[in-house]
């Protein structure tokens, strides 16, 4: 039970972050020069624990990223070892390279790319989370380009189709 | 307390001698006739042959020397061919970095049936496959490879040095015989060993440490600080060379588990885009990097003077100074090694055009090694480190 409710946040927060990667591609220059030195096509994948939460996606020219079916091989898959250590990340209890250090997930694909990636999840997080939050998780937290608030409206309104 | 894991299950056979327990290890390890990777150089100075005779009865597979000093993937590809082909059932290298690193992109292709190196990317992702003996015989003291679970590649086609990071890569066995480094030549004796101590600082202070791989660094920090001038000077000392290479695997086991920072992510760079050896961008950017990281970890570092300086210089240092103290005491030791090798302290004398700084920047940000250094990497934080190591 208690497994399957963080399965259903971490699903919550996948669309959040997704949607957040679309609209700060849109507004933040520093995400749009991050998604756009991904190789052409690039498909990526963040699987929260076995039998978790998916968010599958692939760099689009138009909006930064677009959706996958979750099925789909990718080129980058960050695999979560558990849905506990998924959720602690996407809840901002810890950061991404704090989750790197406890092993808290498995990367297959390109380290190279996936660096980038990083960085795109880092400064989604300093928008999304209060800044007391993410001074907590990010060893230095990037200067935000618009309000939080805009941010959270804009992602409301993102159409994703 | 924090999650943490440390891994270190290779058997390890070091001091006088221990070259002659190959042909037993190999046999314990179920093989019979292995593939031993090495290179031209040392194939001509006659190590390779004090390794062939160490084999005594068992039949070698094949011997494989064509290994250039950065590895690419297109070789390490090329060799795994030629290991099906001669139907060989295990892995020797003999070499420093570069074979070591060449022979761990073999066994992973090897046990997971697989023709291309760039299939199998990725951070702890490699489940175990087909069994693939392996031991590994270290000719320098400095990337610690036979005690690590890295592999570092080159992608001729990106112009850049991938990471490989996986349990799988660990050998079974390292064999760590004072004769294998007695001919380096005092130069490169100081750049690998400034390797290790690089290895063995970064891995005491990057994000990932933890009590254990703390006690492999300091290990390592105290074996460098009373061998490497003595390994340097007197290359023909046994002792020295054979402390050089326990601190090198220490190192190794310390960072292949707590990983390294800034400095080896620039470093790879630099490798990478200017083609700087190693152990000689370790020398050059240690000091700028920890200064770097030095609002971030003034206690590791000041807790690192006693293995750097000793218990003397540690007691006397007043505690609010010894993480400067710790900085200069290895900007002393390379000056040291610069008087009495050469070895270049500045960017400018390893031949770096800084026209290349924003490539090497680029590059640098999107290693691995950047993720868990304990101050966040930027491009502007990297571009000054180079400016500052350029030495103008």
């Amino acid at each position: 039970m208690k497994k399957e409710i963080l399965n259903r946040i971490n699903a919550l927060i996948l669309q959040v972050l997704f949607r957040g990667f679309r609209v700060l591609y849109k507004n933040d220059g520093r995400v749009r020069k991050e998604i756009d030195s991904w190789n052409d096509g690039l498909t990526l994948k963040l699987v929260c624990g076995p039998g978790g939460a998916v968010l599958a996606m692939r760099k689009s020219e138009r909006s930064g990223v677009a959706r996958l079916q979750r099925a789909q091989r990718t080129a980058i898959t960050m695999r979560f070892k558990s849905v506990e250590g998924a959720f602690r990340v996407l809840t901002g209890q810890i950061g991404v390279s704090e989750a790197y250090a406890e092993h808290l997930f498995m990367l297959e694909g390109d380290i190279y790319q996936t660096m980038s990636f990083v960085r795109c999840v880092e400064y989604a997080e300093a928008y999304l989370f209060p800044k007391v939050w993410s001074g907590r998780i990010l060893k230095e937290v990037p200067e935000k380009k618009m309000s939080a608030l805009k941010v959270y409206a804009l992602i409301l309104l993102e159409n994703t189709r | 307390m924090k999650y943490f894991e440390f891994t270190n299950p290779t058997k390890l056979c070091s001091g006088k001698g221990a070259l002659e327990n190959l042909a037993y290890e190999l046999e314990m390890l179920g093989a019979s006739h292995p593939m031993v990777l090495s290179d031209g150089m040392l194939e001509k100075i006659g190590t390779l042959k004090l390794v062939t005779d160490a084999l005594s009865d068992m039949k070698i597979g094949r011997i494989f020397t064509d290994i250039p000093r950065d590895s690419s993937i297109e070789t390490v590809n090329r060799i795994a061919r030629e290991y099906r082909d001669f139907e060989c059932d295990a892995l020797v290298a003999l070499g420093g970095g570069s074979v070591l690193d060449t022979a761990k992109g073999v066994r992973l292709l090897i046990s997971q049936d697989a023709d291309d190196l760039l299939e199998l990317m990725g951070c702890e992702c490699i489940p175990k496959g087909n069994y693939v003996p392996f031991v590994a015989i270290p000719t320098t003291a400095g990337t610690g490879s036979e005690a690590t679970a890295v592999a570092v590649i080159k992608n001729p086609a990106l112009n850049i040095k991938m990471e490989y990071i996986s349990a799988q890569l660990l050998p079974d066995t390292a064999i760590l015989d004072p004769r294998m480094t007695a001919t380096l030549p005092p130069r490169i004796t100081a750049s690998t060993g400034m390797d290790t101590l690089c290895h063995a600082i970064e891995a005491y202070s990057c994000q990932q440490k933890n009590p254990v791989s703390d006690a492999y660094a300091t290990a390592a920090i105290e074996l460098v600080r009373k061998n490497l001038v003595r390994a340097v000077r007197f290359g023909a000392s046994k002792e020295a060379r054979a402390s050089m290479a326990n601190a090198s695997f220490l190192a190794g086991a310390a960072f292949s588990n707590s990983m390294v920072g800034i400095v080896h992510a620039i470093g790879h760079a630099l490798g990478g885009v200017c083609r700087v050896p190693h152990g000689d961008a370790m020398n050059i950017l240690l000091p700028a990097g920890m200064m770097y990281n030095r609002k971030e970890c003034s206690d590791t570092y000041a807790e690192l003077l006693l293995y750097l300086a000793g218990p003397e210089v540690y007691l006397k240092t007043p505690k609010q100074k010894r993480a400067q103290r710790t900085i200069a005491e290895v900007i002393r030791l390379r000056e040291k090694l610069h008087r009495m090798t050469g070895l270049p302290v500045t960017l400018k004398e390893a031949g770096v055009d800084p026209a290349m700084f924003p490539e090497v920047a680029k590059t640098a940000l999107n290693d691995g090694a950047a993720i868990v250094n304990p101050r966040q990497v930027t491009y502007d934080a990297v571009i000054k480190i180079l400016e500052v190591s350029y030495g103008d």
